[in-house]
Parts: structure tokens; sequence; C-alpha cells
């Protein structure tokens, strides 16, 4: 792992509570490392298991699932979907060999721009640690 | 694609111009393919900027445009408005988000330009995959069906029936009135008597433009708002009646806990244990009598019944019990009056007052934290309670229970019927508790007074009102309404027929036609989640403006 290592990470927000999260922390100055992309969907359900898969087979570093805490999703059950999948994501990283840390998920709510920002510098950081995602060097896995 | 893309980036003054090299932006996406322009504006949502934004449209005659600026939760309305107004469909505007989630939080102005140039990178890839929608207009019927007679129900009927809207009351048992009807009299501060709740009736049934069905249930009842399609099964055996309305209202108020199911309250086998709807019915008659046909020399009137095996407060037994022992005390010569109370909730602004008058009668109050027991001894009752650990009792001539307010027996099924959700406590779940207490998840479909919990008098006409004044603004007579274009729609060569898709949404927007083995959307109920979609295992389901590839563009762009 080279020290000057910039990550991909590919961040999912669901629009109502993730997404307005990511927004308070920029409007609220805080610093947030740049290694995450945002792509927003309506809600962390939308996200099916193929996208995730494919941005790691496409060598993102990480990938971060963020939706509205347990109890408070804007479509009242979406973000339990996404759990059960995130979990099962997480098998088939592993027999696919893709280092299953190298996902997250993460209940990040419109108010917690805080929580927002320690989420992705925390997950940024972490993914420096572990180095690029070996599919670079080994693009047959 | 065949098109030509304009890009805008905007300064947001010295918000995005200061932090973020725009020049360097501009240059790096400028000769990106079927970028047709790329320029920069000073601030774009102002009147100046919507105006040039307009012009440009016209001027370079652009098939999609991608807008960097600020949130789309801040102004993608506004741009896709504009876009409108320059002949573009507004779903061809993406707007790129280089403020809050860029220029804000990345102090490194090299590093934030970076960032800025992937994602308008991706806004551009995405974009050239958008495709137009168009927002339907569905006719509406303005007509109100109000699932329950109580109160609440007789309310929303009152303040929603007229000329142009008339209103269906469906009612299970043989009158109106609900529980209120039920009480001896109200509080001396809601008005003494209860001519008021029968002249609301009596109003309700002289109103042309309200139906009332009492005996009846409502066995049937799907749509969404504005169309929906509700059988009513008339009496026992009246038959059934289809009507046509646009809003549901769930006033299907509450039952109470029954205290025999808890064996220490002695109801059922104590004699002189009664119920406070038992001491109601002997207060109208004027008759409060022992078994033995003598008045009661003491009482206790016990709070609570219930408290601690539902787990809530049920909020308005408290001032009930205070008007019951104020009554007591003045129509029975030196009764002794004692109320046991785990919690005393008096939360009104009137309530206080009340308290201290009736503590001023000489009514006497204790704390316990748990009945014991209530049993027969000595030709009196004894009721035993516990209070910070030590077990006390006292022995009076007659014990009412006052039991606790629980979801009515049918909200259940009603609630299963209309796809709404329950709370733990089994009382319908607001759409937001905080936010909007008297909407439910499903639109077109409205909960008020009861059955969301409990509540007194005042309150269940307070969300009555709410109620008809939310079913007024969204039902209009003559207007159409629009629902959600980003909705799902199944592709029916791919869809194998599994119905996960069934299972996972939530509105019950999506139903199985068996003729063609696949799943269907019904778009004016999809709410454009796309729960279906991450689930449907052979991707058969579409999700509109989230499609596949155009979040599979974004993520390419963001590995770059």
């Amino acid at each position: 792992m080279s020290s000057d290592f910039k990550p991909n990470i590919v961040g999912f927000l669901c629009n109502w509570c993730s997404y307005a999260g990511a927004d308070l922390a920029g409007s609220s100055k805080m610093e947030v490392k740049p290694y995450l992309s945002v792509i927003r969907v309506m809600c962390s359900s939308r996200i099916n298991s193929n996208l995730v898969l494919t941005a790691l087979l496409w060598g993102a570093d990480g990938v971060l699932i963020a939706g509205c805490h347990p109890g408070d999703c804007h479509y009242e059950q979406g973000n339990y979907y996404a759990r059960r999948r995130f979990a099962l994501l997480k098998k088939i990283m592993e027999t696919l060999k893709l280092e299953p840390d190298r996902l997250q998920l993460s209940w990040v709510s419109a108010s917690e721009g805080k929580r927002y920002a320690e989420v992705v510098n925390k997950f940024s950081d972490e993914i420096t640690k572990m180095g690029p995602n070996p599919i670079h060097k080994n693009p047959k896995i | 694609m065949n098109g030509n893309i304009g890009v805008y980036v905007c300064e947001c003054g010295p918000n995005i111009g200061e932090k973020i090299d725009i020049d360097k932006v501009l240059e790096a996406i400028a000769s990106l393919p079927h970028v047709k322009v790329a320029k920069r504006f000073g601030l774009l949502c102002s009147n100046d900027g919507k105006k040039y934004l307009e012009d440009e449209m016209r001027k370079e005659e652009l098939t999609h445009v991608v807008i960097a600026a600020c949130s789309p939760r801040d102004h993608e309305q506004t741009f896709m408005t504009v876009a409108e107004r320059a002949g573009l469909n507004p779903y061809l505007v993406q707007l790129v988000n280089i403020r809050e989630q860029c220029a804000w939080m990345i102090p490194d102005k090299e590093a934030a330009t970076e960032k800025a140039i992937k994602y308008i990178r991706a806004g551009i890839s995405r974009v050239s995959l958008h495709q137009a929608l168009t927002k339907k207009e569905l006719e509406v019927c303005t007509d109100v069906l109000v699932i329950g007679g109580g109160i609440s129900g007789i309310e929303t009927a009152l303040s929603l029936a007229g000329e142009d809207r008339k209103v269906f009351i469906v009612e299970k048992s043989e009158e109106l009135g609900g529980k209120a009807n039920k009480l001896s009299r109200l509080l001396p501060h809601q008005g003494s008597t209860l001519s008021l709740i029968q002249e609301k009736i009596d109003t309700l049934n002289k109103n042309a433009h309200i139906e009332v069905f009492t005996g009846s249930q409502v066995v049937d009842a799907r749509g969404f708002l504005g169309n929906f399609e509700v059988v009513i099964q008339k009496g026992e055996n009246a038959g059934e009646q289809e009507i046509k309305v646009g809003a549901v209202v769930v006033a299907t108020g509450f039952d109470l806990f029954n205290p025999e199911e808890n064996p220490a309250y002695g109801l059922g086998k104590v004699d002189n244990v009664v119920t406070s709807l038992q001491l109601e019915e002997m207060i109208k008659t004027e008759k409060v009598l022992l078994k033995n046909g003598k008045p009661p020399r003491s009482l206790a009137l016990i709070h609570c019944v219930g408290r601690s095996e539902k787990g809530y407060c049920s909020k308005t037994c408290c001032l009930n019990i205070l008007k019951n022992a104020h009554f007591l005390k003045d129509k029975i010569k030196d009764v002794d009056v004692t109320e046991i109370y785990r919690d005393l909730c008096l939360p009104n602004k009137a309530d206080q007052d009340y308290y201290e008058e009736v503590e001023k009668k000489g009514v006497k109050f204790l704390r316990s934290n748990e009945i014991v027991n209530i049993k027969a001894e000595g030709g009196q009752i004894s009721v035993e309670y516990k209070i910070d650990g030590k077990s006390k009792k006292i022995s009076v001539d007659m014990a009412v229970l006052s039991p606790a307010m629980i979801p009515s027996a049918d909200s259940k099924k009603i609630a299963e019927m209309l796809n709404l959700p329950l709370d733990p406590t089994g009382f319908i779940k607001e759409a937001h508790g905080m936010l909007e207490p008297i909407a439910t998840p499903i639109e077109g479909v409205f909960a008020a007074g009861c059955s969301l919990g409990p509540k007194n008098i005042p309150e269940s006409i307070i969300q009555a009102q709410a109620t008809a004044g939310n079913i007024i603004s969204s039902l209009i007579p003559g207007k159409k309404i629009k629902p959600e274009v980003k909705v799902s729609v199944v592709r029916e060569e791919f869809c194998t027929g599994c119905q996960t898709c069934l299972s996972v949404c939530f509105y019950g927007a999506i139903s199985f036609d068996p003729h063609k083995g696949v799943s269907v959307v019904n778009e004016a109920i999809c709410r454009g989640c796309g729960s279906c979609v991450g689930s449907c295992p052979s991707g058969a389901i579409r999700s509109k403006h989230f499609t596949y590839t155009q979040l599979y563009r974004e993520v390419l762009e963001a590995l770059r």
C-alpha cells in the first residue's frame, strides 16, 4: 500500500435521511474526506445487490449504504430490506473473495450532519488502511 | 445518444465560486461527448439566473441540462420549473450537488475541484439516459368514507359534508355517538351536559350530504387518494352496497381493557366491584346502589387499571374519575371517596383547578404502585395495594375500576384491509408522530381520535377537524391530482411471477396478474421508493428516473 493511496468509495444515500444528513454536514461546514462519491437514491431499499457487487468488481475500494434509522424510514420498512440485503451481501462477498469489510451500512438521519461526517471519515480511514481493493491487482477474482 | 447537453455551473456567490476552481471544471467537461455548452453564472436561482437559463435552453436547443449548484433538496424544483417554461421536459434536467456535499465539506480547493468534476461527469453521464416523464392527471372523487360514528367520526363528517362533498358514515353499532354517549356527563369545563353531543348527532342526521349506515361494516376498501372503491355490509341481512370515495377516515375509537384478565382486580368475582362505565350508567339513572339496594357509604375509585398490563397511560381516565368523585360527594350524604392512583395525569389548563376543587370536597388520594388484590372481607371489599414495596389495605363498600383504553376490536381488521401499520400498543400508527399526527402512511387514508391512541373529547374533535381540513385541501372539486411519476414499472418479459415485489411493497401498489403470470404496478399508488426494484431477483422492475443503468453510470464515474 502506497502512502498516497486515495481510495475510491461509493456511497449510496437515501434521499430523505442520509442525503439530507450529508447536506447538513456541508452546511455546518464540517470537514469530510473527499474519497466518497455520493449517489442519491430515494430509499436504501432501492440498492440491489448487483449494483453493490458491480461497484466492487469494477474496483471500488469501499461501498457505503446509508439510510434512515430503523423505525424512521420514509417508506416505513425500506431500511429493513436494505439491512437484510446487506447481511446477504456480506456472505456473497466472502464467496467472491471480496473483503466484506469493504461494505458498510450506516443509519444517518437528516439531523445528523455530524454523524455523517464521522461515518464517512471513519470509513475512509478504515478503507485507506485496508489499501486498494485487491481486484486491481488480480482482476480475475 | 443524440443530443445537446448544456452544463451550467453556479457560482452561488462566493459559496462555490471561491471554493472551487470553476474555470478548471469547465475546461475538464467542455469536451465530453454531447456537451454542447459549458458555462458559469453568478447565481442561477436568482430571477436573472432563471431567465438566463431559460434563454440558454432555447437558444442552444438543449435536449438535456446539467446544473451544478446546490443540493437537489434546495432547488431541484426551481430548475425543473425553468425547464418547463423553456419547453424542456423537467426530468431531462439533472441538478448536481457541488455546494453542500463538495464545496462546503472539502476545504482543500484542489480536492474540491476534482470532486466537483467527478460529480458533474456523473451528472452528464446520467442525464443522457434520462427519459422525459409526464405527470398524469387523474380525476378525483371528493366524497369521503368515515369508519366509526363516535365523536371523531361525527365531527369529521360535519366538517366535510357540503354541496360538493358527500360523506358516508359507517358505524357498527346501532347508534351514533360512540363511547362519549355512554358518559353520564362531561367535565364542567367541557360544558356540563351531554346534550352537546346529542345536538351534533341531530345536526348530522339532518344533513342531506351525510349518509349514515348504522349496524354496518366496511368489508372491503381498495384504491388510492381520489379513487377508493368501498363495499359496505349493511346490517345483518340488508345486503351489500358499493360506494366510491376519494378518502377514507378511520375513526374506530377504542375499547376498554377488561379487568377480568387480571383476577387480582376481583371483577366478576367480588360483589360491588364495578367498572367506571357501569358507574356512569348508575350515575345516569341516579341509582348508585350496592347489590343489597343500599347506597354505598364508602367507595374506592381505582385508577390505572391496565396501566401496567398495557404499558401506557390512557391520560383521560383521571379527569373522568375526578368528575365521578365530585358527583358522588355531591349526591350521597357523608360518603367516603378514596382515589387510588399510580400516575395522576392532569395535562390541561383547567385540570389542576378541578383536581383541587375535588380534593377540597374531602376526596382522599392514595398513591399505589400496584393493586395486589381486591376481595370480599367482613361484608365489605378489601383493596390491598402496594406503595414503595409496602403492602397497605383499605376497606370500602364499593370499588370502581377505571380500565385503560385499548384499540377497538375491529381496528386490526380495518388496518389490514387498508394496509395501515399499527404501533406496538396496537393503535394505528401515524405517518409521523410529531409532524403528521393524523395522516397514515397510505395516501388518502386518514385517522382521527382514539383509533390513534387514548384521547379526550376535545382532542378527538381537534383531530377530526384537522383531518377534514387535510381532505378539503387535497381533494378539491374539479381539480385533478398528479400522482408521483418516478414510479416502478414491471418489464413483463423478464418477470418470473415470483411475487417477491408484492411482499415488499408497503403500499400495496403491486398486484399479480394471474393470466399473464406477471406483477403489475398501480402507478397511482406507487411512491417510488424502489424496494421492489431492489428485491426483484430477475431485474424485471425498473425504477423510473433511478434506473439501473443511470445508477451504474454514476458508479462508473465515481470509480474513474
